[in-house]
């Protein structure tokens, strides 16, 4: 594990050394994906000019849903990018090899070789909204609320990367996951407003199916003292019930790995 | 005790049939036919510490896919594999520090870092103690004149760069046993012989076991004194290289630049005619039966001869007729 934390570290100084030489690229990357989500932000507050309350929710209540979920995504944004292209750029391309010609863990090396700036952008954006949010909600940030945040914040990541590699391991066999990973991951718009103004068939899908809703709206629910019972406590463990199984279909998709021809 | 050795080794991919255009592909899609490939077929050998063995085939014989299950890319079909005592797959992480390989058509460093900051990397993959990298860098330096790579991007290199690049970033951690599919594809022949140096040096010097896969005979004649050649997946000679020069290094071509046309002429005893051109004569007799001599007084009697040249066969030509079938008269080879 610490060999792992180190060989991280030095993975990623490597990566930055990368990407200040393409100073303009990086400046790029991690502000165009910020200038999305305050669109959608702009979008949300066009419209709840309009409504003032969203099933029951103000503006800043929404807000909060709409950074936490924004925050979730920007971390596998940035230390799980790859899966988005294990298929074309890795598998196809036959450089999968290389990972398991090494002595370490193939995933940890996947990972490791491409951490994304674009999603230094979102961070920076759910954090302001998390922030403004909270702030004009008058939510006191004491030492609990400041633990519950990262926990919640961790698990929400945990989830889009469990997601995300669920999905990314059927390039195993598709070659082109992208489709399926896209599929599954776009389902998070849903979860950047609170679960309530949805069906419950949709709820369901967004609590124990595509359990996004642990990542926006059962937080910030327990954060603005809405009462959701249990699930404000049960989103690590789903988190971990997602991530082992995920792991087990990257291992038998790695099982099934043909390499190519040339 | 060998250091790598196969038994009835065997590699079958199923790959979806599909006939010609679109309706073929639609056909495959509703119905996808498989079809297997025995890519490696029921291939067994053995390999001493310290040997160089050159793997030869024409393209798709299943020199890569071999190779990739020498160090842990793919699981046998069947059979079985063991490299320093170990199954590769299953044992893939320990197995892998104790091997390098590289893929001549592919790199294994980072595209846009500085080589030695791709090899630094890597040097941190395999826990290389920090004396020691430098000791190695020092001497990869000398041997393959890195300097003038160390702050170059790999995207930035030629081809010959690259490999000498791919060379140092695959020993920095000294593995015991190095597969090397295709090292000198593409280079020229300065870049080969670098390359090749190389190889022997670090067999020499290291003690490090080599198997190499080329399609350059030059590597070969230069490299390896014992060859594995497979055809189709099958294993089809194993042995010293110079037993196959001799086997088939029996025969001689000679040919004879004429005035006249050659074609009503009477084939001297013991000797098969191969090109048919009309004021050329080429002929490949056996040297065991008959001399070039005599061959040539019997061509004199009927034609004026206006020079003519004796061949001994090259490796590539040898090759080609074992590639093309003529290895039932090298049958019977086991090594000891
Ligand atoms: N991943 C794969 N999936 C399906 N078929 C494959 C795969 N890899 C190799 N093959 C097939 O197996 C056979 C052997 O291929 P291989 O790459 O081992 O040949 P090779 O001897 O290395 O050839 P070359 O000299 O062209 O590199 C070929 O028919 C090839 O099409
Ligand atoms: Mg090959």
């Amino acid at each position: 594990m610490r060999r792992y934390l180190s060989l991280y570290g030095v993975f990623f100084v490597q990566r930055l050394k990368i990407l200040m030489e393409y100073r303009v690229n990086f400046l790029i990357g991690a502000t165009s994906t910020s200038f999305l989500q305050i669109g959608g932000v702009l979008a949300m507050w066009v419209v709840m000019r309009q409504i003032p309350s969203l099933n029951g929710w103000s503006f800043d209540e929404v807000l909060l849903v709409f950074g936490l979920v924004t925050i979730s995504e920007s971390i596998t944004h940035m230390f799980a990018d790859n899966l988005w292209t294990l298929g074309w750029q890795y598998i196809r391309s036959g450089e999968f090899d290389r990972f398991l010609v090494r002595p370490i863990d193939p995933l940890f090396h996947l990972l490791a070789d491409r951490f994304c700036h674009d999603g230094i952008g979102n961070l920076l954006v759910g954090t302001a909204l998390v922030v403004k949010a909270m702030s004009a909600l008058h939510i006191p940030f004491t030492v609990a609320t400041a633990l519950y945040l990262v926990i919640a914040v961790l698990t929400g990541g945990a989830i889009f990367i469990a997601l995300n590699l669920l999905t990314a391991s059927s390039a195993f066999w598709l070659v082109d996951s992208i489709p399926v990973t896209f599929l599954v991951y776009n389902t998070y718009e849903f979860a950047k407003y609170p679960l309530t103004i949805y069906g419950r068939g949709i709820r369901i899908a967004l609590t124990w199916l595509i359990p996004y809703g642990f990542a926006s709206f059962y937080p910030a629910s327990y954060l603005l003292g809405r009462n959701v019972g249990a699930l404000a406590w049960m989103g690590p463990l789903v988190a971990v019930l997602f991530m082992s199984l995920a792991y087990r279909a990257w291992k038998f998709g790695l099982a099934h790995y043909t390499s190519t021809g040339s | 005790m060998p250091v790598i050795r196969t038994e009835q080794l065997t590699k079958i991919f199923r790959v979806v049939r599909k006939e010609p255009g679109l309706r073929g592909s639609l056909k495959a899609l509703v119905r996808p036919r498989f079809e297997n490939i025995a890519a490696v077929n029921q291939v067994s050998f053995e390999i001493d510490a310290g040997e160089i063995v050159g793997y030869i085939g024409v393209n798709g014989a299943g020199k890569s896919t071999t190779i990739k299950m020498l160090t842990g890319i793919l699981v046998p079909t069947s059979g079985s594999v063991q490299v320093l005592g170990r199954d590769p797959h299953r044992q893939r992480v320990a197995n892998a520090r104790e091997i390098g390989a590289v893929f001549g058509q592919r790199t294994q460093l980072w595209w846009d870092l500085p080589f030695i900051e791709s090899l630094a990397l890597v040097g941190r993959i395999y826990e290389v103690p920090p004396a020691r990298y430098r000791q190695l860098l020092k001497d990869f330096e000398d041997t393959l004149g890195l300097s003038e790579l160390l702050h170059i991007p790999i995207r930035n290199m030629s081809l010959g760069q690259k490999m000498r690049a791919e060379l140092a970033a695959t020993l920095i951690h000294e593995p015991r046993v190095v597969y090397l599919d295709e090292p000198t594809i593409g280079l020229d022949l300065l870049a080969k012989e670098r390359i090749r140096d190389f190889i022997r040096e670090q067999n020499r010097g290291r003690g490090t076991t080599v198997l190499l896969t080329t399609h350059d005979l030059g590597d070969i004649e230069q490299l390896c004194p014992r060859v594995i050649i497979i055809d189709a997946g099958r294993l089809i000679y194993d042995g010293p290289i110079a037993t196959i020069k001799e086997r088939f290094g029996r025969h001689r071509e000679i040919t004879f630049e004429t005035s006249e046309a050659t074609t009503a002429i009477e084939l001297p005893r013991d000797c098969t005619r191969l090109a048919a051109e009309p004021h050329r004569l080429t002929l490949r007799f056996d040297r065991t039966r008959t001399t070039a001599s005599q061959i040539a007084a019997a061509v004199m009697e009927q034609i004026e001869v206006l020079d003519f040249s004796l061949a001994e066969p090259d490796l590539a030509s040898i090759v080609r007729q074992i590639y093309q079938g003529g290895l039932r008269e090298v049958e019977g080879n086991p090594r000891s």
